[in-house]
């Protein structure tokens, strides 16, 4: 009951913000609320799985591509489109899972690598279907019962969509299922000895994670009302990977910080010094990586337990003065 | 005790590792509520032997039959749902996980809801979730580690990670518990507490099977021993009638003072 309290709560400022913004605003905002969202699913199966892999950017863009073409080459009615995207994603992210979870480490990298870049070569080479390198435009989203839902309104569909992956992952994190994944990363013998099907967790997680890193897609494809190869370049794979790492891999409100301050950080930055944000941005990753690796939440953490420690002892010498 | 159908059947079990044969034709049984031990001089096979029971490797030839089922083919996260669970000699522990948690791992198979109850947040799931921790703590107070809930577990000694190892296990609702060298790298006090958790839990009614290294400890504490050496077993019995005899004493040649002080 609190918790839906605070969801609601959530709800209404995060749509709020959307009602006061200008139009260039209002992409900013909405571009970071599905960073957030990307960054969420992502921390789970890069940070709590601990799988490396670079396929989950290549889902935002499957699943943004499929709702597309689902609408305007198949004529699809919306809910079926949306469906029919998320089935796509489901199928996709088994296939690249049930023999890529075999592999640990590097190789998961790899193979997952391999298949964000095959997905870029089948955007350029797609022909009509994928429109090629200049990607698919010229498309709108469908009423939805007779209602455009557009401006500050389709910002609220964002919000929803956030506070929505938010709550599950919350939820999984806090479930036997999220236990099982921790297990799984923590110490794989242990954890089948607890009874834990490891290659089963494996591949829900990666399926879970990456079919709602599809549904952001789907959410995404009409924020611009175009797609391109572009957009789904390598340079964001490893924009999300550092996103999830600067904020502190593992933690939610680390994704959600580490999202927040690297996609705004260039938009800051290049009024002042042009190009050379990148070089600012490549010297914070290392500084971070070096001085803070439990990221910008660990220094959270270390104020709050500071904190603490000066309190009780506080207490204690009022009780020995 | 031994009127009942045992819980645990071993029969001819055997593991190779290429040329070497690590077991061979080993008969074990086990009933509900009793204590066998396991011993042997280093390299008389204990540990695959626990393996194999534990499920984390294939025997060679023979069978593992647990409560009448015969375990072949079942994969290796199939031992605990069924009823077999372990503790690591070396602990463990997950972990970027509390005490809590770590013990919550264990009742992995025993939660009833599903991924989707989960993902839509029913109020079973939820409250599923909080008997679990109900539970959880009931088992870190058993085994002594109630100030340690919320602890991380990177802050327990050596001797607390055991009892974190033993309360994991009992999550699980094992029939059978094994114990692979409990007692390893325990002082003495903690060994005394270890004595009095594993009786407590036979008295529950579980099976439990140990494999110890320290003879003074399994003596006093086992129903019945076996003696394992070269891959065999030389001698079953209780404890007292064991360390008469000959081949046993033979193979402990070594370790003699050992076998009288206990």
């Amino acid at each position: 009951m609190k918790s839906l309290v605070r969801y609601i709560v959530a709800a209404l400022v995060l749509s709020g913000v959307a009602f006061v913004l200008g139009s260039y605003q209002t992409d900013v905002y909405r571009k970071l609320l599905l960073w957030i969202t990307l960054a969420l699913s992502y921390n789970f199966l890069f940070g709590i799985c601990g799988q490396v892999a670079f396929s989950h950017f290549a889902f935002y863009g499957i699943g943004a591509y499929s709702v597309v073409i689902f609408i305007t080459q198949l004529a699809l009615p919306l809910p079926l489109a949306v469906l029919a995207t998320v089935a796509l994603c489901v199928a996709l992210a088994l296939v690249v899972a049930i023999p890529a979870t075999r592999l640990a480490g590097f190789y998961l990298a790899l193979a997952t690598l391999a298949f964000a870049q095959l997905f870029i070569v089948v955007l350029n080479e797609g022909g009509t279907v994928t429109g090629g390198t200049g990607g698919l435009t010229n498309y709108r989203l469908p009423d939805i019962f007779g209602v455009a839902v557009t401006g500050p309104w389709y910002t609220v569909a964002i919000v929803l969509l956030l506070l929505g992956t938010f709550a599950m992952l919350w939820r999984l994190e806090r479930s036997w299922f999220g236990r099982a994944c921790r297990a799984v990363r923590d110490n794989p013998d242990a954890a089948v000895a607890m009874g834990v099907d490891a290659r089963l967790t494996k591949v829900l997680a990666y399926t879970i994670t990456s079919a709602l890193a599809g549904l952001a897609g789907m959410v995404y494809a009409f924020v611009d009302n175009t797609v391109n190869p572009a957009i789904f370049s390598q340079e964001s794979v490893f924009q999300l990977l550092f996103m999830v790492i600067v904020g502190g891999a593992g933690r939610p409100a680390g994704a959600i910080i580490g999202a927040t301050v690297l996609y705004l950080l260039p938009l800051v930055l290049s009024p002042i010094i042009g190009h050379h944000h990148a070089l600012v941005f490549g010297l914070f990753m290392v500084l971070v990586v070096i001085f803070q690796p439990r990221g910008l939440i660990g220094l959270w953490d270390r104020f709050i337990s500071g904190r603490q420690h000066r309190q009780a002892q506080v207490q204690l010498r009022k009780a020995h003065p | 005790m031994t009127a009942h159908n045992p819980l645990l059947t071993v029969r001819g079990l055997g593991r190779r590792f290429g040329g070497l044969h690590a077991v061979t034709d080993l008969d074990l049984d086990v009933h509900a509520g009793e204590i066998l031990g396991v011993i042997g001089p280093n390299g008389a096979g204990k540990s695959t032997t626990f393996s194999m029971i534990a499920g984390a490797l294939a025997p060679t030839s023979g069978e593992i039959v647990f409560d009448g089922q015969p375990m072949a083919g079942v994969p290796s996260h199939g031992f605990a749902p069924r009823g077999i669970v372990r503790t690591f000699q070396h602990n463990k522990p997950f972990e970027s996980m509390s005490v809590r948690e770590n013990v919550m791992v264990g009742m992995h198979s025993r939660m009833p809801s599903s991924l989707w109850q989960i993902l839509a947040g029913t109020g079973s799931s939820a409250r599923a979730e909080r008997e679990a921790a109900a539970k959880a703590d009931s088992l870190v107070d058993f085994v002594g580690l109630s100030e340690f809930r919320d602890a991380d577990v990177a802050t327990l000694s050596f001797g607390q990670g055991r009892l974190l190892e033993i309360a994991r296990a009992l999550a699980a609702e094992p029939r059978l518990m094994l114990f692979d060298e409990p007692a390893a790298g325990l002082t003495a006090s903690e060994c005394h507490r270890l004595e009095q958790i594993v009786l407590s839990i036979a008295k529950r009614g579980i099976a439990v099977l140990l494999i110890e290294h320290d003879m003074r400890f399994l003596m006093s504490l086992a129903d019945r021993v076996a003696v394992l050496n070269f891959g065999r077993k030389i001698a079953d019995d209780t404890a007292a009638k064991v360390q008469q005899h000959p081949e046993v004493v033979e193979a402990y040649l070594g370790n003699l003072k050992d076998l009288q002080n206990a």
